[in-house]
């Protein structure tokens, strides 16, 4: 086959960046495949929001998870609101409930929805057909998570917004910003640590659903999820310096609930606020490199595909 | 085994199966379940990860009490570490049926072959949630014997009366696994997200079961429904057998059961003649439920859908 | 021949394949699923990997579309390594299997084929441009806007046909593309997949299949692979010619006691399997026989009397690639009774038509 080629080389043969439907035009294989960092970074975007799509869209097409996802996480915080009651403690414990349960909601989707959820697309038979494409995987995780984040937040706005009108929860928030800004480091450092369980995970059959599934109560527990943390004593430190729900949750409480006098032991919320600041980026960096190592080590094993395990 | 000319799927085909063959057959989805549960790690790494939900979970709600300090005394602990101890047993008797399903057809896509075998499926998901609920029962053990161990609660075998605590596990199981069969019908309507709506049903359960705080505590109508709840009788039967004596979530100064009988909480055999209509009550209407799910499935082409976003 | 591009260098083989050799770590003991390949696919080629389950063809497709190491040996495409220059093979291939189930079940076609163009980079709008000119390509305009769940298996693997052209990639890789499909299903696949070759020339397909018309039918050179290893390449017309030197016969007879292999073992036989044809519920037992000259057919006959054994019917036939097969096998792919799906009864239709169909000149109807 000698036919002159019809594909038309870009414009001046320069290296700007090719839009994508130039991409497709390339002279040749060899410069398709050329992309500039620009182009690498606006794939990996695209493919951020194309894989949050699904979730939404889901969100809109199955609207049962309204009753799942808001009405009876709701009575679960209520349960250990009434514990609270049941044993007279002091009602400052039931905002402390209150804020655990509606941030759970995050926890819950880093776990169920990013986590674990390579092994899932393995399962479907999406996981090979995102390693074949050229976007990185971080990127789907992030959209993965994006799209859950959508559901997370309704969840933990609901569930929070509802239990303080109904148990009349007294907020006391001076320092508006640094709420804001723990709130979103905390997403950012579990998101971090979503992604390097993920690619940690890739190795994995239903091991990785099992770990998934038992990363939920344990980490409640030592992260405080209905108690101060800091009265774990050792454990408590512990999981401050190494879990992000743990350290987002007590810096919340420190900054929801000022003076209540029982939220001791534990760091400042700004050193809570840098603790999450370092776990972003260590989780980050880690995930990074341990999805190169681990695709690699999947890619030796054959992992990549096989499904049922 | 003779199969009606009612077809495939029919839920007449069950009236050319005997007893024998749906025991048999229940047994054999028993030891299925068993094998999918337990062949993805050795015995001593599924020994761990059976009892460390249990028990963190039991860690959370001892915490709670601990925390109140001199508040919550000894019998209020005791309370709450048996009730939160048996909620193992629930949180794996409510999911196991659901996540037969979501994993029958999501990830094995085995569901439609199991629909169209000579079992029936509900019968099937009944021995799946079996085998879960064994393993469930495996945690709330253990849980029991680290509170025994480690937390200072006190059994004395001797005290334990052990003919109610075999009639409230007989008569209290059956209910369990109906429930849990009535969220299996719910997700085999859902999408493959509603794997965690076994733990949002059994948070909100929690609320309306008497596990963990008495239900008078609660709102009149929540404790009707609560006194309406074949869990509510179970959980109060088997700790009236293990601590004969000890605090009833069930009664007590200004409870709807004091006002309505006028006892201070009800006895033995009140507690088994009340699981026993209560559960019989729950187990057809879950039944009928899921005979309902099983139609609209057949009816929509549900069977062999894969749905995961 | 390969395209030149515009700066005259010549083009990298768009596949080049040396030594390669990859090993499963599986118990009870590792096993060999390629052993030592080579293999060389000119940019433009149409080439065909043709062999039975388990041969090695989708080890083969997983390790060039750089889903899976190779244990020993090097794999270019378009020169990029496929063990360390994944990104930019990912750039310019795009890969279709059989049978496959992607994606989400919520979605319809078109948010399907949507989420997956923004995988490649692809715009928002030409996204949606593209799905939608896709779509109407492969067919299902009238199913795109419904769920993808409620797909047909053969509107579904038109789906991810769209989805495999969706990056108008340089190399596509199809594994097994009609497996499962009906005649017409499969039919119109190999018509995309041509159509789609044909508007540009540089567009390479390696395609791997069990169906021996289909291969005839597409390809312009085909590898024969048996368990791990090629046995012959060659254009259609070359590997019949291989096996023109010998006499084939077609059989059929009520029963044979042992066999193709009681056959094989006379005098002047060269091979005997089943046809592929031949249907295991059938009412006579369908042979194709290779042998080394006309004389050999009385032992066969006498044979068969000696074995009680009625013929039904006897023709000489021009080869096919199923005779090239057996002939470099040693057996047909229906002998593989244990772990060869049958060919649905359409496809077995469909390569009877071809197997008794004069014999032709693959290059010439390209």
């Amino acid at each position: 086959m000698s036919a002159p080629h019809s594909r038309e080389p870009a414009a001046g043969g320069t290296p700007r960046a090719m839009t994508p439907a130039e991409r497709r035009r390339a002279p040749d294989p060899r410069a398709a495949a050329d992309w500039t960092a620009r182009q690498t970074a606006e794939t990996n975007l695209r493919a951020l929001v194309g894989r949050a799509y699904p979730r939404v869209r889901g969100m809109f097409r199955e609207p049962s998870w309204l009753f799942f996802e808001i009405f009876l996480p709701f009575l679960g915080t209520s349960a250990y609101v009434l514990v609270y009651r049941a044993l007279r403690a002091p009602e400052a414990y039931v905002g402390f409930v209150v804020l655990g349960g509606a941030l759970s909601a995050f926890w819950l989707n880093v776990v169920w929805s990013m986590a674990g959820q390579l092994y899932w697309e393995k399962s479907q038979g999406n996981l090979e057909l995102y390693f074949a494409a050229p976007m990185s995987l971080m990127s789907v995780l992030l959209g993965m998570a994006a799209g859950g984040l959508a559901m997370s937040s309704t969840r933990a706005v609901a569930v929070l917004a509802i239990s303080a009108l109904v148990y009349a929860v007294p907020f006391h928030v001076a320092q508006w910003w640094l709420v804001a800004a723990v709130f979103a480091l905390t997403l950012t450092a579990l998101y971090g640590l979503g992604m390097m369980l993920a690619s940690l995970f890739l190795l994995w059959g239903r091991e990785a659903w099992h770990l998934t599934n038992v990363m939920v109560e344990p980490v409640y527990f030592v992260s405080g999820l209905n108690f101060p943390v800091g009265r774990l004593g050792a454990v408590g430190i512990a999981a401050i310096a190494t879990i992000p729900f743990a350290v987002g949750l007590d810096a919340m409480r420190q900054l929801a609930f000022p003076g209540s006098g029982l939220l001791t032991g534990t760091p400042t919320p700004e050193a809570e606020a840098l603790i999450l600041v370092a776990m972003t980026v260590l989780f980050s960096v880690a995930a990074h490199w341990s999805m190169g190592v681990i695709e690699r080590m999947a890619r030796s094993r054959g992992s990549l595909s096989i499904r049922w395990q | 085994m003779a199969v009606t000319a009612g077809g495939i799927g029919d839920s007449r085909r069950v009236e050319g199966l005997g007893l024998a063959d749906t025991a048999r057959h229940a047994w054999a989805a028993l030891l299925l379940g068993w094998r999918v549960e337990s062949n993805w790690a050795d015995p001593v790494l599924f020994a761990i990860y059976t009892v460390i939900r249990p028990v963190s979970s039991m860690l959370l709600l001892t915490m709670m009490v601990a925390i109140v300090g001199g508040s919550a005394d000894a019998s209020s602990r005791t309370f709450v570490i048996l009730g939160s101890a048996l909620w193992a047993m629930l949180v794996s008797g409510l999911a196991g049926p659901a996540w037969s399903v979501l994993e029958d057809r999501e990830r094995y896509r085995t569901l439609k072959y199991l629909y169209t075998s000579g079992a029936t499926l509900l019968v099937l998901l009944v021995g799946r949630g079996g085998s879960r609920l064994l393993i469930g029962a495996m945690g709330s053990l253990v849980a029991i014997l680290v509170a025994v161990a480690l937390l200072g609660l006190r059994i004395d075998p001797a005290a334990v009366d052990w003919p109610l605590l075999l009639a409230a596990m007989l008569l209290g199981l059956p209910p369990v696994l109906a429930l849990g069969i009535g969220l299996a019908a719910v997700c085999l309507q859902t999408r493959q997200e509603s794997w965690n709506y076994p733990d949002a049903f059994s948070g909100a359960m929690f609320l309306v079961s008497g596990v963990v705080f008495p239900l008078a505590v609660l709102p009149r109508p929540l404790e009707a429904l609560g006194l309406l709840n074949p869990v509510t009788w179970w959980v109060a039967g088997v700790r009236r057998a293990i601590i004969p004596g000890g605090p009833s979530s069930i009664g007590g100064a200004g409870s709807l059961w004091t006002a309505v009988t006028g006892t201070d909480a009800p006895g033995p055999a009140v507690i088994l003649g009340a699981l026993f209509l209560t559960g019989a009550v729950t187990t057809l209407v879950a039944t009928a439920l899921f005979r309902g799910s099983e139609r609209r499935a057949r009816d929509q082409g549900l069977l062999d859908r894969t749905t995961g976003s | 021949m390969s395209p030149t591009p515009p700066d005259g260098a010549p083009l990298p083989p768009a596949i080049e394949v040396a030594a390669l050799r990859r090993t499963y770590d599986v118990k009870p003991r590792p096993v060999v699923a390629l052993d030592g390949v080579d293999l060389e696919v000119a940019p433009g080629e149409f080439f065909g990997l043709l062999g039975p389950n388990g041969a090695g063809k989708t080890t083969l497709i997983k390790i060039l579309t750089t889903l899976l190491l190779p244990s020993a040996g090097t794999a270019r495409i378009f020169g990029f390594d496929v063990a360390t220059d994944t990104r930019r093979i990912r750039r310019i291939m795009n890969m279709v299997a059989g049978g496959e189930q992607s994606g989400y079940g919520i979605l319809t076609v078109r948010e399907q084929l949507w989420m997956f163009s923004q995988f490649y980079g692809l715009g928002t709008r030409e996204g949606w441009r593209r799905v939608d000119a896709l779509v109407e390509a492969v067919g299902l305009g009238e199913q795109r806007l419904q769920r993808v769940s409620t797909l047909s298996t053969g509107q579904r693997q038109k789906m991810n046909m769209a989805r495999g052209l969706l990056n108008d990639p340089w190399i596509l890789f199809l594994d097994e593309p009609t497996l499962g499909l009906d005649v017409s299903a499969a039919r119109s696949i190999r018509e995309q997949v041509l159509a789609w070759k044909a508007e540009i020339p540089g567009r390479t397909v390696l395609l791997t299949t069990h169906y021996m018309a289909e291969a005839d039918e597409l390809c312009e050179r085909i590898a024969i692979v048996d368990r791990g290893r090629i046995l012959a390449i060659g254009t259609p017309a070359e590997l019949k010619r291989r096996v023109q030197r010998d006499s084939i016969f077609r059989l059929a007879v009520d029963r044979l006691d042992g066999g193709p292999a009681a056959l094989a073992r006379l005098p002047g036989v060269v091979s005997a399997a089943l046809a592929s044809d031949h249907a295991p519920d059938a009412q006579h037992v369908a042979v194709n026989l290779v042998l080394r000259e006309d004389a050999a057919l009385g032992g066969v006959v006498t044979a068969l009397a000696r074995m009680g054994s009625q013929i039904r019917s006897l023709g000489k036939s021009e080869p096919t690639l199923e005779d090239v097969f057996v002939a470099l096998v040693g057996r047909g792919l229906a002998d593989e009774a244990d772990d060869t799906a049958p060919l649905p009864p359409s496809e077995a239709d469909d390569d009877l038509a071809a197997a008794h169909a004069p014999s032709h000149d693959a290059e010439a109807g390209r």
